[in-house]
Parts: structure tokens; sequence; C-alpha cells
């Protein structure tokens, strides 16, 4: 899931206006023939992540740059999200806090996580993804009184062009969740029956991640309408500041912030343990000191981009031309290619 | 090995300490609350000097005396700036709290600054910076927003506290809009639809009503009615009391109303009620090949007030009586809504939001005439249909009546 539920709205409203919501679920749709392309390949080399098979299908040089492409994409991904914890708790809660706070904070907290292994991490996720669902719920749900008249409406007035230029921008999320799914296969354990299990869990988990993200947008566009959807940076972060109950309760969107902060350490802790199988795969890296130089890199990239419209902007470019271009075009071909060396016993 | 693991995760523990002792105390941002001063109530006048306005603002304080500790008195400064910020920046010279603007209930434009213009600007603070919410009241005052928050009400309370409250009463009455930060945004954001804004005004004694005033000459009270019409940036023009009910129907805002026909002069019977729901819809329909939208206002009012009855009435009149008090109350409710539609044209301005309820019914139609659509309002063709249900007619079947002969006409 990551943090797309903060970003979301703003970037399918802004390509697919008024219908821009009805694109979330169809973008997230995109990511299941792509999860099923990994685990088909994690079935055919088991205990591999798509780097290494990258290298048994492609060869090794290919496999290497590949391989390479692939680590410096996590790493400045990795590094850009950390800046965004910052630019996220300084606009909206705590204006005079230091950014090196949050960035070593947040880098704190990624690095425990990993320092515990890939299984305290899972568990980790597990836990905080039922409240990161509740906390949209309830954010979602005790917004409901402030929705505009008719703001919904006209549905499909431009037919279904918004939904394919929403789904555009919803689909490079889904290209990075595939960038960590490449690197956990090796974990994941591949006899017939548990891969049956994890091609139910992906159906299940897009199907789930989608609808939550369709909601988020759907009651930004009925409270704020088309125009302060596309203009609010953080849409999710005023609607929380909107949630009062019974004129009683208010100003509970920090509560939104802490459940909102865990849900980025689990996105970069992903993208973090993505760079070091991509060292270890290309390079053959491995141990402390290589993370602990992850997490520098990652401070640098985010001490880089202390401007908060220019580290957004970055985002957007990388999600959208750096890792959505090679995500789609890698993974088909891989399985293409070592699907048709099987058929012909290469 | 084992002591290079257990090395690493003390370091890694006394780390994950030290970042939860530098996020969790809050000691950058931290503020205690009794150096914080609430901000309740901001307003914009026109300043003096060309490009400033004279900023109100009214913060909380809490009464020394207070037997109950949560009473409240008000701490007023006006000040000449040319931004909002550089207000609060004069304002901390001489203020030991800082202001808190999440507790901010509503923002005050004076006439002149609506009509000068420039009033997106001064909104900008308020839509951008973190600590305030889009919950806030906007209104209009008559006159300056510094006098009206520099009021001292009969009913004690602070002049920013009981705008907030007669807001959030005005449910009962539904004669004029609530605009909140956020619902003005988003009608800016339709760019067919122009804004609204409800109206407040002091009430001094023998304006409208009469009562002891604290001092001679000065507004004891304080009175929310009508509306401002913004043409972009400024103040078109105010609507009346009526035009401002007939926009209240038309946009399906009433929840409840007292209503009365007493304006009406066809009939000697006159009829005061309470409306207790009502729903208006609204339809694009094509009439001689012209399309119209028609409005269906379906509303539900019980009689509590029964003027000119001279008679006591059999079980059938009894009915007749309800049935007639429907078509009256249909009237009045077709009158408020006709002034307000012929307002409308008259200003060029669709301040009623037809064009979004044309985009919204018939999105084709409303492409072909969106660019045109300022000239259009004048003549598109509107009409109104009104179903009034009288649920009861009060506790009593007729009125009281002396003999006939006894003081009756």
């Amino acid at each position: 899931m990551g943090t797309t539920f903060l970003p979301v709205a703003s970037l399918v409203t802004g390509v697919g206006g008024r219908d821009g919501w009805m694109s979330v679920l169809p973008g997230f749709a995109v990511g299941i023939p792509y999860s099923l392309m990994i685990l088909s390949l994690s079935e055919q080399y088991p205990r591999k992540n798509l780097l290494q098979i990258s290298e048994a299908v492609f060869g090794k040089w290919i496999g290497k740059s590949l391989g390479f492409y692939y680590t410096l994409i996590v790493v400045y991904l990795g590094g850009l999200l950390l800046g965004q914890i910052g630019d996220i708790y300084q606009a909206s809660t705590m204006p005079v806090t230091p950014l090196w706070v949050f960035f070593l904070g947040g880098i704190f907290l990624v690095l425990f996580l990993i320092k515990s292994g890939i299984e305290v991490f899972a568990r980790f996720s597990e836990v905080v993804f039922p409240l990161i669902v509740i906390a949209l719920l309830l954010n979602v749900g005790l917004s409901v009184p402030r929705i505009e008249q008719g703001e919904l409406l006209p549905i499909l007035s431009e037919g279904f062009k918004p939904i394919f230029l929403g789904a555009t921008k919803v689909i490079p999320f889904v290209m990075t969740y595939m960038l960590f799914l490449a690197g956990i296969i090796a974990f994941l354990p591949t006899g017939k029956q548990e891969l049956s299990q994890l091609k139910t869990g992906v159906w299940r988990i897009i199907f789930l991640v989608g609808i939550l993200d369709t909601f988020v947008v759907l009651i930004q566009l009925l409270i704020f309408g088309p125009a302060e959807t596309i203009r609010i940076v953080y849409g999710l972060l005023v609607l929380g500041k909107l949630v009062e109950v019974s004129r009683t309760v208010a100003g509970v969107e920090s509560l939104f912030l802490g459940v909102w902060l865990s849900a980025a350490v689990i996105k970069i802790g992903s993208l973090f343990y993505a760079v070091i199988w991509g060292l270890e795969s290309v390079f053959g890296l491995k141990g402390v000191n290589w993370r602990h130089a992850i997490a520098v890199v990652f401070l640098g990239i985010a001490f880089r981009f202390v401007r908060g419209p220019s580290l957004i902007i970055e985002i957007g470019l990388v999600d959208e031309y750096l890792i959505m271009p090679f995500v789609s075009l890698w993974i088909p071909i891989l399985w293409g290619v070592s699907r048709w060396k099987r058929g012909a016993g290469i | 090995m084992k002591t290079d693991r257990s090395k690493e995760q003390k370091f890694i523990l006394i780390l994950t300490v030290f970042a939860c002792l530098l996020f969790l105390t809050g000691c950058w941002g931290k503020k205690e609350v009794e150096d914080l001063a609430p901000l309740l109530g901001i307003g914009f006048d026109v300043g003096e000097k060309p490009g400033t306005f004279l900023i109100t603002q009214q913060f909380a304080r809490p009464k020394k005396d207070s037997s109950t500790g949560s009473e409240i008195e008000d701490r007023t400064f006006s000040i000449e700036a040319s931004s909002s910020r550089e207000a609060f920046e004069k304002l901390s010279k001489v203020t030991y709290r800082t202001p808190f603007m999440g507790s901010l209930k509503v923002i005050i434009f004076s006439e002149d600054v609506a009509k000068a213009g420039g009033f997106n600007n001064m909104l900008d603070f308020a839509q951008r910076y973190a600590e305030f919410r889009r919950s806030m009241y906007l209104v209009l005052a008559k006159g300056k927003a510094q006098d009206i928050l520099n009021l001292k009400l009969r009913s004690g309370l602070i002049p920013a506290m009981a705008i907030k409250s007669n807001i959030e009463g005005g449910d009962e009455i539904s004669i004029f809009p609530t605009v909140r930060l956020g619902h003005y945004l988003t009608i800016l954001g339709t760019k067919s639809t122009a804004p609204i804004l409800p109206v407040v005004e002091s009430v001094k004694s023998g304006e409208d009503m009469e009562y002891k005033a604290d001092a001679k000459n000065e507004a004891g009270e304080i009175r929310i009615q009508s509306a401002g019409v913004m043409r972009g940036d400024n103040l078109a023009d105010f609507l009346t009391d009526e035009e401002t009910k007939g926009y209240m129907w038309l946009e399906n805002d009433v929840i409840h109303r007292l209503i009365n026909t007493v304006d009406l002069e066809e009939n000697s019977v006159k009829f005061g009620g309470q409306v207790l729901e009502s729903r208006t819809k609204y339809k694009v329909k094509t009439n001689n090949e012209k399309k119209e939208l028609q409005y269906q206002i379906k509303t539900s009012i019980a009689i509590d007030e029964i003027l000119g009855l001279k008679k006591q009435l059999s079980g059938p009149e009894w009915v007749e009586l309800v049935k007639e008090a429907e078509k009256d109350f249909a009237k009045v409710i077709e009158k408020e809504c006709e002034s307000s539609i012929k307002k409308q044209r008259e200003l060029g301005l669709d301040f009623l939001g037809i064009g979004r309820h044309i985009e919204q019914k018939n999105s084709a139609y409303w492409k072909t005439i969106k660019d045109q659509w300022e000239e259009e309002i004048a003549d598109f063709s509107v009409s109104i249909e009104v179903k009034v249900t009288i649920h009861h007619s009060g506790m009593s079947s007729s009125s009281a009546t002396n003999l006939v002969g006894e003081g009756q006409d």
C-alpha cells in the first residue's frame, strides 16, 4: 500500500478530472498480471530474486546492467520518500522542527526494522496494515458530514478517457511495489499450495488497496471538488484537520499522521531491502557496513531535496519516467523470454 | 561475531531511543497551552494607506474571576498591514502569547474590503497555513469588520463566538447560507458559480427591535441576515432577505424554517408555521425545443399560528383550511424563489449554481453553452414547482373565538 493514499487523489484528479476516482481500481488491477508473472518466474527459479533470474535468462552483463539500474532507482526513490516524511510533517503539524529530525528519526526506524530481519519487517507490516486501514476508514467516514452537494456529478461526461489517463498515474505506484516483489520472491515458498495461496493473496490485496484508495480519492472529490482536490498537496492531511465529532473532538490529525508515518517507514524499508538485494546481486556487497552506507545515501538524497515542491516533482518524475517504463517492460520481457527458453529447451 | 552483533544491537537501540526522544518531546514546536492565545475571529477592513488592510484579531483569554474556569474574555487588536503575516508580526511585538490559529471560528470581511477586491489574497493565509482549519466560517460585514468585533454584546458573548453560535443555530431558521472556508474554495473551483457569503450586522435598539441598551447609541446585539454575491474577487451586490430565502430553497439548504403568509394579500386568513423538512430537486427538460431547468421543491410544514379565523370549524372545513394553507405557503415559497432568480438575472451572476445543475444533469448540453454562460444567465428558462404538505395544525383545529356579536368584526 505504501503511502499512495497521500498523493493519489491530486494525481488522478489532475488528469482525469471529476471521473479520476474511477481510475484507481483499474490502475491497481494492472498489478495483477505483473504479480502473477513474478510468481510464475519464482516457480521456475525457486529462491532467486528477479535480478538473479535476469542474469540467468539474459546473461551476466545484461542481468548486471538491469540490476544496476534497479539499485539506482530504488535507492533514489527511497531517499526521496525519506525526504517526504520531513515535508509532510513540517508542512502540516511540526512547522519549526528541523528537517534532519524527521530524516534521522525515519532512517533509524527503517534501520532498526532492517536489522531485525525480513520476518520481523513482515510482522511489523502485518500489525501496522490494519491500523492504516482503520485510520483511513475513520478519516474517510468522519469526513462524510463535510460532503458538498453534487460534486460527483456528472459521471463519465468525458467518456472513458479520464479513467485511462488517471490509471497512468496509478500504475507507477503499482510498478514500485513490483520492484519490492521482484526482490522478496527469493524469500517466498515455491510449493504448489503456497504459490496458489500467494496468487490468491495478490488478487485480494490489490483489490483491497485499490478499493481503499478509491474511497480516499472519492471522499476528497466529494468534499473539495475537483479543482481543490488537484490544488491541495496532501488532501488526506487536510481531511484529517476537518474531522470533528459532535463539535467536541477535533484536532486529531496528529493521530492520523502517526499512522501515515508507519506506512512511510514500511515503504522506505521495502525500498531499503530492495537496495540491499540489488547490491548483493549485482556487486556481491553484503554486511552491516553496507547497510549503514545505504542509510547515509538515503539521508544524502533526502538532504539534497529540502525544497518541498522540488521533492514532490522529483518523486513524480522518478515514478513516471524511471520506474514505470523500466518495470512495465522488464518483467513481461523477462517472463516471455524465460517461457520461450523453457519451451525451446535452451 | 556474537559480540559484534550485540554491539550493533546496542548501537541501534541507543539511536532509536535518541530518535524517540527527539520525536516524542516535541521540543521544537512545543508550546504550553497557557502560552497560546487562541484566535477566535479575524476582521478585514480597508486600511488608510493604499494597499493596506486594517486587520482586527480577536483572541480569547480566560476570565480571571470565572467561577467555572471555562469563561473567556476577548482581547482584540486592530493593526494596519498589507498582509496577514505582517499583521501577526506587528501583533507579536505587543503580546507575550503565541497566536494559535487552529481555534479560529470566523473571518469577517467588511463591505468596503469586499468591494475593493483582493478578497482571495486575504484568504490565502487561511487556506495555506496548516494551523487553520477549512471549517471556519466566512461572513461579510455591513459596515466595518472592526466595529463588529469590538461590539460589547448584551449577551456577554465575544462577537466572534456570537457569530459562530448564530451560524451554527442557523439550521433552525435557514434564512442565510452557511459558508465555511472549504465550501467557498470549492465554489470558486467551479468557475461558473458565483460565491455567496452571509452578512452580519450590528443591531442598535430601535432598528427592527428595541431593547434596553447598556450604552446610549451603541449596538448591543448582532444579526446575520441576507447575503452578498461575489463577482470574482469583488462584492457585486447584496441580496435582500427575501432573495436570500429564495436562494436557500433553490439550493436545497432549508433544514427548518419559520414561515408565514402574512404578506399574501389575496386571503384574509393568514398562516404561520414551521418547516419540518424540505427537499429541492432539479432537472433539465426541453420545453418548446428550449432547455429549461425545473426546480421541484417538496416541503412539509406544521401550522402553529392562524390569524383572521373567525369561527369554529367543522371537520371538513378544517381539512379545507389546511389545503388552503398548503397553497398559500407554496405561493410564499414560489415568490421567494422567483425574487432570487430575478436577482440572478439582473446581476448576470450565477450565484444559484444553475450552470452547475445543468452540467450535472445534462453535461453534453452544458458543453455547448458553458463558454457563453454569463450571457445566457439572463435568459435561461427556469421554472419552479412547489409542493407543500401540511403535517398538522398544532394542538387545535380552530382558533379561539368569541360568540358572534361580542367583539367580532
